[in-house]
């Protein structure tokens, strides 16, 4: 019996040098492939479970790898499938023999594999970052279709179709963690992919409380490639713990399992670590899922993000580089050469090119539709009310920067609905509503913005409540009597909060002031249409392209300066029966029978050389959440479409610019950020 | 979790210090002192041109200016150092050199590192030097309670000093870098 398993023992051994040999000749996939199913095989016979398991998962990951990082893949592998082998044969009482070959470190790596008697797995492979980035990009795709097809799945118990997707989901995941010696990850997935694919054939009934803890362990898996994903950068956390989630796993698969706790999953799992595996994953996930839907394949590449950026670089001092050639003076002279026509092409390709460029960072709301169904599902579990999610507007398409720092504002948002905007059933029937309230998500372009409406038929905004507690905290003057329009503005004022109780999920008095913060980062701003039983309707206004804007550019003092288009209502020299002067203090203007505040915009940036005298120089009229402000600059330029340049961390601290362009005289002028100019307090 | 990933970064150059620090340096003047840093963050050299001074800067931040297309911050390194401002002389250049940002605090985690341009305005250009490790001195230090992290140590060549920098350190603190310059000369 013990010479059985030493000779079997002897043929893994050749069997793995032999495919060492292969490797280094290049052996094709599919001769690796099999040599590390006999491997498998004879692992099982000679009892070497670990090792057969370990190859099984290997073979898997050699399956989908190609190019040099095959190589590196089977190679790594094997070292590690011997280290499995000795290992669990140092705890055997038969005799094994010395592996054949001393196995060979990776070529780029210098960090050689610890001793193969060390009692904790050495995780070569884990000195890879590629194939652990790779690792988090696949598995957290992968975790996005398993909550999607759950969900599905919820809806509709007796669909096949989302087992069979969940079952290949968790089937993949657990190859994955298997090859990076994640063993946790590699048992839950295992099992609920047991548990699965006895749903699938029937064998277990699709109840609640098994669609629950299927999502359970989607939420562990993240919480788990999250605890991956910071470690890769160097922030070594808490891996999750394991045993409750493999125990209620195992509960479900002997039929013993209650329905859980309602838990909020994207607290849990989206809290510590905010979607990294969303961010780190593809560029467009959701264009393959809905190619899926209608049956057609769309083709999809995965870019790295760096280089689309880098691109997008380019391009813009292309459209500049064009820009300046286009109004060169000297070209210019060259009337009815052939040169004119020539910079006509030129500069209708680059238009072209510019556009394809922007709309290559471009990805389907979708992403962030899916995040909000799970959100809403579990809140609505959690409160106790019905609520309906209707989307719409799923194909609009944002730039991926915009979807990735929306994500936040609209779960406050949606919170903020459910928790405070929608009422109990019983109310809602009271007031002669349908038990079952609306919360409606829909995205539009309109005129070169992007609009996402967050629209409930709840109570609506109180706005006695919210002016008496902003009176409370002296946000309004007493005897100032604001619209109503500005009552609902004053919810985004920090700190507030009208909740009678702070709630787990909302009410804590810091989400509107944060939401808008965000929303302004994209350089948006909200709208607020609400009324009394009726319900809210938020809208949050996006520009569409960050990158270009039309741009005034003004002088102040010695600089250029530039507003954005979309900022500006009018601009006017003032005569000097329009300026008035409040308490020697704060100086006015009377435009059109309105008295606006005026703004000297050197004084606010202190700029040395501006205009003394409004007279002299030119009011900007703005409007920033629903006022009006007279700002003063020296003159007029004249109007560019511009190119934003971030000014980098040098100048995060600084408000009122928001940006540097360069201007058609290749000068850098400034971009104005009328929201952060007008926030500040204004220095008299 | 059984496996712990233990993330080894790529190996390091684990050679004496000394070593390290010898190599290739563009020198240049301030004021009376030469100062040299390592070639391979210098990425151009340029004469003085038109800065666009951004408002709300410390006074060493002088603005930025249009490098081919790119928006870079450029930092007046007299001011920086704490000596007095000096009218701009023909011999004035900007130094376009390359930093590893330290992601801030707070700030959103982006991916890759994204290598950070800027340009310092020093007084003169003077040569490129190679500096071996016996002409590297430590920076001694003058009972100073706080090490100057970013004086890498000091170059003694044909009998004059000087002063190695790692201009990483030097633009990424946000005050001011004092340097006691009479403790350095002799």
């Amino acid at each position: 019996m013990i010479e059985h398993v030493l000779t079997q023992i002897e043929d893994l051994n050749k069997k793995i040098e032999e495919l060492n040999k292969q490797v280094s000749s290049g052996a094709s996939v599919l001769e690796m492939l099999h040599a590390l199913s006999t491997i498998e095989t004879l692992s099982r016979a000679a009892g070497k479970a670990p090792a057969a398991d370990f190859a099984h998962d290997l073979a898997q990951r050699t399956e989908r790898a190609d190019g040099d990082k095959l190589q590196r893949i089977v190679r790594v592998g094997l070292e590690l499938l011997l280290d499995v082998l000795n290992e669990s044969s140092s705890g055997a009482e038969e005799e094994t023999p010395e592996p054949q070959e001393p196995p060979r470190p990776p070529a780029e790596r210098a960090a050689p594999p610890a001793a193969a008697s060390a009692i904790s797995m050495p995780s070569s492979i884990a000195q890879d970052p590629e194939l652990i980035g790779d690792f988090i990009n696949e598995a957290g795709e992968h975790l996005a279709t398993i909550e999607s097809e759950i969900l599905a799945l919820e809806r509709d118990p007796s669909a096949n179709a989302p087992l069979h997707a969940a079952f290949r989901s968790f089937h993949t995941i657990k190859g994955l963690a298997g090859f990076l010696e994640l063993h946790d990850v590699r048992q839950v997935s295992h099992d609920v992919e047991t548990l699965l694919d006895r749903a699938r054939n029937a064998q277990l009934a699709v109840t609640p409380a098994i669609t629950d803890v299927v999502l359970e362990a989607a939420d562990y898996l993240k919480r788990a490639v999250a605890w991956v994903a910071a470690a890769l950068r160097g922030t070594h956390g808490n891996p999750p713990e394991t045993a409750t989630i493999l125990a209620r796993v195992r509960r479900a698969l002997d039929g013993k399992l209650e329905p859980s706790a309602p838990a909020v999953a994207a607290e849990n799992a989206g809290a510590a670590e905010p979607s990294a595996a969303d961010k780190l994953s593809s560029e467009k996930p959701a264009a393959e899922k809905s190619g899926e839907k209608s049956g057609e394949t769309t083709f999809t590449l995965r870019v790295d993000a760096a280089k689309l950026d880098s691109m997008m670089d380019m391009v813009g001092e292309l459209v500049i580089a064009q820009s300046l050639l286009t109004h060169s003076p000297e070209l210019a002279r060259l009337e009815g050469s052939g040169v004119q026509r020539n910079l006509q092409q030129l500069a209708r390709i680059t238009g072209d090119v510019q556009r394809m460029a922007m709309s290559l960072r471009l990805t389907p709301v979708n992403q962030l539709y899916a995040k909000m169904t799970r959100l809403v599902r579990d809140l609505s579990r959690k409160t106790g009310k019905a609520v309906r999610l209707e989307l719409s507007g799923e194909d609009t398409e944002l730039d991926k920067t915009i979807v990735e720092h929306l994500a936040d504002p609209l779960m406050h948002m949606v919170r903020n609905s459910l928790d405070h905007g929608l009422e109990m059933p019983a109310e809602r029937i009271a007031k002669g509503k349908p038990a079952e309230g609306v919360l409606r998500l829909a995205a539009s372009h309109q005129a070169g913005h992007i609009v996402v409406e967050v629209s409930d038929d709840g109570r609506g905004l109180n706005t006695e409540k919210i002016l008496r507690k902003a009176r409370e905290k002296g946000l309004v003057p007493e005897g100032h009597h604001p619209s109503e329009s500005e009552i609902h503005h004053l919810i985004f004022e920090p700190g507030f909060s009208t909740a009678d109780q702070v709630t787990d999920v909302s009410g804590r008095g810091v989400g509107m002031d944060v939401v808008r913060k965000q929303i302004q980062i994209l350089r948006g701003h909200i709208e607020v249409h609400s009324a009394k039983d009726a319900g809210s309707t938020f809208l949050l206004k996006l520009p569409l392209t960050l990158a270009i804007i039309d741009g005034l550019i003004v002088q102040i003092g010695g600089g250029r300066y530039i507003f954005p288009i979309s900022a500006v209502r009018e601009m006017l020299r003032p005569t000097p029966e329009m300026l008035f002067t409040i308490e020697n203090r704060a100086e006015m203007a009377m435009i059109r029978g309105e008295l606006l505040p005026i703004v000297r915009l050197e004084r606010r940036f202190g700029i040395p050389g501006g205009v003394q005298n409004p007279c002299e120089g030119l009011f900007v009229i703005v409007e920033n959440e629903g006022r009006c402000f007279c700002l003063l600059v020296d003159s007029l330029i004249g109007k560019q479409e511009v190119v934003i340049k971030t000014l980098g961390e040098t100048f995060r601290h600084v408000t009122g610019i928001s940006g540097g362009a360069i201007l058609g005289d290749g000068r850098v002028g400034l971009i104005l950020d009328v929201n952060g100019v007008l926030r500040e307090p204004v220095r008299a | 979790m059984a496996a712990a990933l233990t993330l080894k970064s790529a190996p390091t150059d684990s050679t004496v210090k000394t070593d390290a620090r010898a190599g290739k340096y563009l020198v240049f003047q301030l004021d009376r002192e030469e100062f040299a840093i390592p070639v391979q963050s210098v990425r151009e050299i340029l004469g003085m041109l038109e800065i666009t001074h951004v408002p709300q800067t410390p006074n060493f931040v002088k603005g930025v200016i249009n490098l081919r297309g790119k928006v870079i911050p450029v930092v007046d390194l007299r001011l920086k150092f704490g000596m007095e401002a000096a009218a701009s002389t023909r011999s004035t250049s900007i130094i376009v050199v390359q930093v590893q940002v330290v992601q801030a605090q707070g700030a959103q985690e982006n991916g890759p590192r994204t290598p950070l341009l800027m340009g310092v305005i020093v007084d003169a250009v003077a040569e490129v030097l190679a500096v071996a490790a016996a002409d590297i001195e430590d920076t001694p230090s003058f009972g100073q309670e706080v090490a100057v992290p970013y004086v890498m140590g000091l170059a003694k060549i044909k009998g004059k000093v000087k002063i190695l920098l790692d201009i990483t350190q030097v633009l990424t603190t946000g005050e001011l870098a004092r340097l006691d310059f009479d403790a350095f000369s002799h």
